[in-house]
């Protein structure tokens, strides 16, 4: 009966239908990757129980739950067993111990997988919990951004062993981000870009045109953006820029400065050397470039305003990172001589520095395309900045989805894509967008990502923060913060969270570290600490009264609780024994890095002077653990008994020798 | 003692008492013995006790209520194993339907099971009503049958619709966003019926919470309710109408 069979046909097809799940069930590939694990575990094991244990795990789903943090559960270890186990090391594959890293495979029972690199933890399957399929569930964070998984928890400027990420909040703040794009804990960023109001003193028309038409061209340094301008909005802008009127106090100062006679150019190469103005400022290639280009700069700058500016540049530009140096007006105009004799770009037509004359009309149009372009934001005056960009509070979790990829049909749909390209040529994605092309070269666009990428939606809960490494910053007020701020300290050196890179001496605990009358003749006559470094302290020429309220202030405020005065009260007499202290300073080596006497490495800084320089207290902290006070230091930690480090702090201690530098010193006369 | 033989075994089982209290009539086969199994039979007394042979053929009915029936069978047996895993919370939903996917055991089949039986569902009952319309099987003595269908197929929807919910994922966040909006536009009930609905004027946990509620509990028991109502009308109206007789002198042409 042909219904019969066709009910029994239909019968077995149904069963087998109802057999491919619990099928699909069984059959699921973590299981047959835990039993490899188990079988290569067994063979590397080291002994017969441990080879045992591996064999009689149970093949199961492994997963990490953190109810404290967003309530992550994370099944990656049901694949990656190893990601944990010392025996697999150098493992194939999916077995593999988890690379080498800032946090150990034990801190992973902390914060699970998936905060760092991103992905499904829930998932079981490679395609899933990887994200693998476009536009399904959140992927994981691609190998070259993988430091923004670092951001998400160490939400400070400077992450030790997180470099691109530290690179990206770099650039990032440098580049003046901030300036248009909200950010939590960037609310009070103030770009460095001068105000508008000195530009007519500074520059003229043609230059300024040239600068407009492509900042970086003319000095690779400029942190101002290429805005892609046509040349008719460039001479709109310009007419309004040369109608904005400087103030009264900056144009007497430019015009009195026009007014003086010419420097001697030779003595101006001999101070512009000894300032060491290419610490900051690049000439021909040399020079750290935190600080403009220079080799052609007399073809865009005045002479009086560079001689008024160099006098007074917190007066032309109040959030300059430029030191205020204690030259003497003759000293001044001999090194704008020597400048504008120098530097100078002998190919630019002459002409270049002559005041354009005003079109109102233009200059109206210019004001409106000021505004419209969001240039207040860089050059507002004062007041809030204008931010005309969306804020980047949640960036690093927006879906790939929600991204408008716009005429761009090349790229694939992930937010790294869309960030990378956002950056390399941001007006590709669509017409009418605002955002300025910044030149970042790939690296500096990988790292700049990788910043955003730790922009995440949810915040992390504050038992996941680390403690800052570093104490809160401490900057005084009063004459010490007027010599702070006329010197621009932070420029360079840290106080705690802040200031610049450019020094490796931070000073927050500079007064537990170094002798005060070192300090005073160092203030007053800079010279080189460690040979390697290309950027120097400049010679700013300072009074010795003025270095002595710095070195006092040092004394009073810039202390280290954990670093003891006189690390050899309480101890044994045996332990102020320098005999023994050199013996053990040669059996360790030091000198392949330190000068001690004639010979030694360059690296590290030469010891001659270290008695006279280092207190006890700090030599003695340093050697316990020299990483504790920088991440980079290269200086290993030996792991030096209490006593062994004493004995050799009271043989450094010995060496008072005064560097050759100091022994012709004068100090600064104003 | 008499050998034990398969005969006695036998004999002995349908002697005692527990058999007799569930297989109450043999198995004589007699007329008599047929009407009295399907009378004293909750499951089958709704099935009448003799049906005509031509009733019984596919082009009759199509099979398609007992298709959504069917359906329905599914839809109860899997939403209640997929109650087992799902919270109606907003931070749990959408990871508990990522649970069902990712580990838990034939999850993706469960889940892929209730979505496809409610398409069927819903697909099954128009059909149905279709066919009855065509056959003009709504005429009477099946009036009141037809209108307990139409209310069928309005719980169908609306379970249709609070489920969508239930994933609690852009889909369905989007989906009742704009399914209550439409019901703001009604006329002087409107506004009250969404807040009703949403438990509040977003689509938030509470419209989650009271969604889950309908879906879960409410729509359910009355959906049992209305289908026992509805087959015992089948078989009081006497049995399923196919296609109507031919008979020449009931075709009124209008």
């Amino acid at each position: 009966m042909p219904l019969r069979r066709l009910f029994a046909i239909t019968s077995i097809l149904f069963f087998v239908v109802l057999a491919i799940s619990p099928l699909k069930n069984a059959l699921r590939p973590y299981r047959s990757i835990q039993r490899e694990y188990a079988r290569l575990g067994a063979a590397r094991a080291k002994s017969q129980k441990v080879a045992e244990a591996y064999q009689a795990r149970p093949v199961s789903i492994q997963q990490i739950w953190l109810p404290g943090l967003q309530n992550r559960v994370d099944r990656c270890m049901t694949c990656h067993l190893g990601a944990q186990d010392e025996t697999m090391a150098g493992a194939p594959g999916v077995y593999r111990l988890h690379s080498r890293s800032f946090h150990t495979p034990k801190d992973f029972d902390r914060f699970g997988c998936t905060s760092c690199h991103g992905g499904q933890g829930l998932a079981t399957l490679e395609e899933d919990a990887h994200g693998m399929a476009e536009n399904a569930g959140t992927p994981m964070t691609p190998l070259p951004f993988i430091e923004s998984g670092c951001g998400r928890c160490h939400l400070g400027e400077q992450v030790n062993g997180a470099a691109i990420l530290t690179r990206g909040r770099m650039l990032m703040e440098k580049a003046g981000c901030f300036a248009c794009h909200l950010v939590k804990g960037h609310e009070g960023f103030r770009s460095e870009a001068p105000p508008l109001e000195s530009v007519a003193l500074k520059t003229g028309g043609e230059a300024l045109k040239r600068w407009l038409k492509d900042p970086k061209g003319l000095d690779g340094n400029a942190s101002m953006p290429n805005f892609r301008l046509s040349d008719q909005d460039i001479e709109a802008l310009t007419h309004f820029i040369f109608n904005t009127a400087p103030s009264k106090a900056l144009a007497d100062k430019v015009r009195e400065a026009g007014a003086e006679k010419a420097g001697d150019a030779i003595n101006g190469k001999k101070i512009f050397a000894e300032a060491r103005c290419i610490s900051c400022h690049t000439v021909e290639g040399k020079g750290n470039g935190s600080a403009p280009e220079l080799s052609k700069v007399a073809s865009r700058a005045t002479q009086p305003w560079m001689l008024a500016y160099l006098r007074d540049p917190h007066a032309f530009n109040p959030r300059t990172r430029m030191p205020q140096f204690g030259f003497s007006a003759a000293d001044t105009r001999d090194v704008v001589a020597y400048m504008v004799a120098e530097f100078k770009d002998f190919d630019a037509p002459p002409g270049m520095l002559d005041p354009v004359h005003v079109n109102q009309t233009l200059a109206e149009k210019g004001q409106k395309l000021f505004r419209l372009l969001g240039c207040t934001a860089c050059h507002a005056a004062s007041g809030e900045p204008d931010r005309i960009g969306p804020e980047l509070n949640r960036i690093g979790d927006k879906r790939a989805a929600s991204l408008d990829f716009g005429k761009r049909k090349d790229l694939k749909h992930t937010l790294p894509t869309w960030l990378q390209a956002k950056l390399e040529d941001p007006r590709s994605l669509g017409t009418g967008l605002k955002m300025p092309v910044y030149g970042l070269s790939p690296t500096d666009t990988q790292a700049v990502v990788t910043a955003l990428l730790a922009y995440g939606a949810e915040p992390v809960p504050a038992q996941y923060q680390p403690v800052p490494a570093v104490r809160a910053s401490l900057v005084p007020g009063g004459t010490v913060g007027a010599l702070f701020d006329r010197y621009r300290c932070l420029s360079c050196h840290q106080i705690g969270d802040k200031g610049g890179d450019i020094s490796t001496a931070p000073l927050t605990a500079e007064g537990s570290k170094v002798k005060k009358d070192w300090v005073i003749d160092y203030l007053v006559m800079s010279y080189t600490i460690r040979p390697i470094l290309t950027d120097r302290m400049p010679v700013f020429r300072m009074t010795k009264a003025e270095a002595t309220i710095l070195a006092e202030a040092f004394e009073t405020f810039y202390l280290d609780p954990s670093i003891p005065e006189d690390p050899f009260a309480g101890q044994p007499a045996t332990s102020r024994d320098p005999i023994e202290g050199r013996h053990i300073f040669d059996t360790l080596g030091c000198k392949a890095c330190h000068i001690l006497g004639e010979k030694g490495g360059y690296f590290g800084p030469p010891l001659n002077e270290a008695g006279r320089r280092l207190k006890p207290g700090w030599t003695y902290t340093w050697l316990k653990g020299p990483q504790k006070w920088r991440a980079d230091v290269r200086c290993p930690n030996y792991g030096l008994t209490d006593a062994d480090a004493l004995k050799l702090t009271s043989f450094l201690q010995t060496q008072v020798q005064k560097p050759a530098a100091l022994k012709t010193a004068k100090g600064g006369g104003r | 003692m008499s050998s034990l033989t398969l005969s006695t075994l036998t004999a002995w089982v349908r002697n005692s008492a527990v058999y007799r209290s569930i297989i109450r009539h043999g198995v004589a086969d007699t007329n008599r013995n047929r009407s009295l199994v399907i009378f004293e039979n909750l499951f089958l007394h709704v099935h009448p006790v003799k049906v005509r042979e031509k009733t019984l053929k596919f082009t009759h009915t199509f099979w398609l209520g007992g298709i959504t029936m069917v359906a329905t069978f599914v839809l109860f047996a899997t939403g209640i194993l997929l109650m087992f895993y799902y919270h109606p919370s907003v931070p749990q939903a959408y990871r508990d339907m990522k649970e069902l996917m990712f580990v838990v055991d034939n999850g993706v089949f469960y889940r892929n099971m209730h979505r496809w039986a409610a398409h069927l569902m819903v697909l099954g009952a128009m059909l149905h009503m279709l066919r009855v319309f065509y056959h003009r099987a709504y005429r009477p003595p099946r009036q009141f049958n037809w209108v307990v269908g139409v209310v069928l197929l309005l719980i169908t929807l609306l379970l249709s619709y609070t489920g969508y919910l239930l994933p609690w994922d852009q889909l369905a966040f989007w989906g009742v966003s704009v399914g209550t909006n439409m019901a703001k536009e009604a006329p002087l009930i409107g506004k009250p019926l969404r807040f009703l609905l949403l438990g509040g004027n977003i689509v938030s946990e509470n419209a989650l919470l009271r969604f889950y509620v309908l879906h879960c509990v409410v729509l359910p028991a009355v959906l049992m309710l209305f289908i026992s109502v509805h087959i015992w009308r089948i078989r009081k109206d006497g049995g399923v109408q196919g296609p109507p007789e031919k008979d020449p002198g009931e075709e009124v042409e209008p």
